[in-house]
């Protein structure tokens, strides 16, 4: 029950102090603790977790439109090796026993690869009528050509379970066109048997004593960090919260979403510091040339003190029955406490599921969809792949201790910035990563990435 | 008068035999015509009216004039001339090193050496693997931690030479050359064995009995006999080398920054990642336009020496 609690006043917290696409700047909502707000909610909540709810019981008047056979078609990035794999199975399997007249046809396909597939399939007008995608300007561009079904209808439904403010990023000129899943922060991954050996029980909490850690696992022949320099996203995770830390959640989603110029010098000095940490070899060399997996692997072989990625790797990390008690979660340290402080996270809910506007079933699709990411959401929380935008129900003490850390963040979270190749459009965000890796490869340095940046994201 | 209506009349016979003729012709061509319009020519010239274009590939096109070919010579986010120069690298590689490795394969298996069938299919066996069996098959190759690369140089005592060989900017491009040209050595090769088996045996024993050695016989007279299928291979290489992508996109995903981008992994990147699909389509024109100047070239170079 207390942890029911804690999971409502996290989602009143999370739906305050997201940075949302709109534009709108990182505001410092009260502590979760101080959440009137959210505390509010939590009785009608708890009337919802008594029992999972059911669109057919709230909807008699759908039920019998939606009556007839149907076949949609869906496509997401739950493949077999990602960590939201089981919550997609079970949400599923839910969904066909309670709405057998609707056969659904799924499909998963990997990461980068369905960035392109979708977006072929936009552009030939050949889209599943219920697709997975990312919320903010990916989702944004399809919007605004008018090939996604709006949910403004259908999300009268849900309101009692779905805050508003969790649309935030997928709301285009007042409109709702995504069904928000679990969302997630970049997390600062440990594996506590290593820093035991460099003499730390506990992740350091400012950036001197980290900095110090890192020595020290230098000293002891421990590489402090892993990063995979082959998917580019994985260097934002460490550099935008190296940004944040340095200049502050405001100012980073200025730059981010606001049209605030990227000739930052705080953002250039950020750069020098992250590159400064490559410098002094704090990075396995080796993962330049490494993708996500091999890295995470390698983390949790014990070749690494730390990781930092999403926090939807709890769900595997807390599977793993060696790494499971090895493996603590933090946020990064402030770096500048003139301008940052802790509570400034990078992330927020950006899995969406959303429905074509040229489905021949959008209405239906739609409602189901709806009730697909409420379950998904919550087979997600309980498995630990990210916290749930929707509200929670049920029993959700079996949510992994991971999870739960993260949780406490998010629940002492001042203010999040949402992924930078998220926030931005298709083109800016590909030319943004580009800088990104040339970073991460010292082919330039903090002066010539805002430059470069400032020139080319006019 | 008999004579002219004799004449008029076969003229009248002549045309309508050759009318039938040429629309027998037509009919039996049409086909073909309608495939080689709708899968070459049409998509041709949507890429060149789109190149024209800002055109986000969902919503409604605006007309920009030449403006994205300007763009891609002098802008910095496109780095065109960067990945131009990675092709024309790889192309270099192709016609100056696999070339004429494959044309040594296939000389000396051209010789009936014991063994010759399994050789050749041997040689032959990398074309038919799949490029992402290969691609993998390389990065654990290359992988730095237990790759056998690194781990032979380390065995051989030069472990100074151990590398992040797709990490490194200096080693990136290098290591996807030589799978490149690796797995195509077995298709030129086969190309030329072909043409060395089409040399007439009477040639080789006439310069056998002048007193030819078999690098004599091989050198002025196989090779000046497949002088076509060589050409062929060269035009098969550089335009190949042009429109390389798999094995880039699986063994170092176009970097590390930018260090191994080839046009068609920009292209890829402009139409589905950026959503800049009157860029992409730029793109595909100026590959189009460089392939055909190439055969064209390569043609035309291969004629100045036939006489």
């Amino acid at each position: 029950m207390k942890k029911r609690v804690i999971s409502m006043v996290l989602a009143g917290v999370m739906a305050l102090s997201l940075c949302a696409c709109g534009g709108s700047a990182a505001e410092a909502p009260a502590p979760a603790t101080e959440a009137p707000a959210a505390e509010e909610e939590a009785p009608a909540q708890e009337e919802t977790e008594a029992e999972a709810p059911a669109a057919e019981e709230e909807a008699p008047a759908a039920e019998e439109a939606s009556s007839e056979p149907i076949t949609l078609n869906m496509w997401c990035i739950a493949t077999e090796s990602d960590s939201n794999r089981h919550s997609y199975e079970a949400a599923i399997a839910d969904m066909q026993a309670a709405h057998p007249e609707v056969t659904l046809n799924w499909e998963a396909f990997e990461n980068e690869s369905y960035k392109t597939k979708i977006k072929a399939a936009v552009s030939a007008d050949e889209m599943p009528d219920i697709f997975f995608t990312w919320s903010c300007a990916f989702l944004g561009d399809f919007v605004q050509a008018g090939k996604v079904y709006c949910l403004d209808d259908v999300y009268q439904n849900y309101k009692d379970e779905l805050p508003v403010v969790m649309l935030g990023n997928s709301t285009y000129e007042g409109k709702h066109y995504g069904v928000p899943l679990t969302m997630n922060i970049v997390g600062l991954f440990a594996n506590m048997d290593l820093l035991k050996e460099a003499g730390y029980d506990e992740i350091p909490g400012t950036y001197e004593d980290f900095i110090k850690c890192c020595d020290d696992l230098k000293a002891k022949g421990i590489t402090p960090f892993g990063c995979a320099g082959k998917e580019t996203w994985c260097v934002t995770e460490y550099l935008e919260s190296i940004i944040e830390k340095s200049i502050g959640a405001e100012e980073l989603n200025n730059v981010f979403v606001n049209g605030a110029t990227w000739n930052n010098q705080g953002i250039a000095q950020a750069v020098d510091t992250f590159q400064e940490m490559i410098k002094k070899e704090y990075f396995d060399p080796a993962g330049i040339g490494l993708t996500n997996d091999e890295v995470k692997a390698n983390f949790m072989a014990g070749k690494y003190a730390f990781y930092m990625n999403g926090t939807w790797n709890c769900a595997d990390f807390a599977a793993n029955e060696e790494f499971k008690d090895k493996v603590k979660v933090a946020e990064f340290p402030v770096i500048d406490s003139s301008k940052a402080k802790l509570g400034q996270l990078i992330g927020g809910p950006s899995d969406t599921l959303a429905v074509a506007a040229s489905s021949p079933n959008a209405e239906r699709a739609a409602d189901y969809a709806m009730e697909l990411g409420k379950l998904i959401c919550h087979y997600g929380y309980l498995d630990g792949c990210g916290l749930p935008a929707w509200t929670p129900y049920g029993d959700t003490s079996s949510v992994n201790p991971l999870t739960q850390t993260v949780s406490e963040i998010v629940a002492n979270a001042d203010s999040m910035v949402l992924f930078g190749d998220t926030a931005m459009t298709a083109d800016d965000a590909q030319v943004y990563l580009s800088y990104v890796d040339q970073v991460y490869g010292s082919a330039i340095d903090g002066a010539g990435f805002i430059e470069g940046l400032a020139s080319d994201l006019r | 008068m008999w004579k002219v209506f004799d004449m008029a009349d076969k003229k009248t016979i002549k045309r309508k035999t050759d009318f039938k003729k040429g629309l027998d012709i037509f009919l039996f061509l049409l086909p073909a015509i309608l495939l080689f319009v709708g899968i070459l020519i049409a998509p041709i010239a949507v890429s060149l009216y789109r190149s024209l274009q800002k055109w986000n590939g969902f919503s409604p096109g605006t007309f920009i004039g030449f403006k994205n070919y300007k763009d891609l010579f002098t802008s910095g986010s496109i780095n065109w001339m960067t990945s131009l120069k990675n092709a024309l690298i790889i192309a270099f590689f192709s016609v100056f090193v696999q070339l004429p490795f494959s044309l040594l394969l296939a000389l000396l298996l051209g010789r009936k050496y014991k063994g010759e069938r399994f050789f050749l299919t041997v040689y032959f066996m990398p074309v038919l693997i799949s490029t992402v069996v290969i691609g993998q098959l390389w990065l654990k190759i290359y992988n730095p931690d237990y790759g056998i690369l690194n781990r032979a140089l380390a065995a051989l005592g030069l472990a100074d030479w151990q590398h992040v060989w797709v990490g490194d900017p200096k080693t990136a491009l290098g290591s996807v050359v030589v799978p490149t040209i690796w797995q195509y050595v077995g298709y030129h090769m086969l190309l030329m064995y072909a043409g060395v088996k089409g040399v007439s045996p009477d040639l080789r024993e006439a310069a056998m009995l002048d007193g030819a050695t078999n690098w004599q016989v091989d050198r002025y007279v196989v090779i000046p006999v497949i002088k076509p299928i060589i050409r062929t291979s060269v035009i098969f290489a550089v335009t190949g080398s042009l429109k390389t992508y798999d094995l880039v996109r699986i063994i170092t995903n176009a970097g590390p920054t930018h260090k191994t981008e080839v046009p068609s992994t920009l292209l890829e990147d402009m139409l589905f990642l950026r959503n800049r699909y009157g860029m992409g389509s730029t793109i595909s024109v100026m590959l189009i336009i460089l392939c055909f100047a190439f055969a064209l070239a390569i043609t035309a170079a291969f004629k100045e020496k036939e006489y």
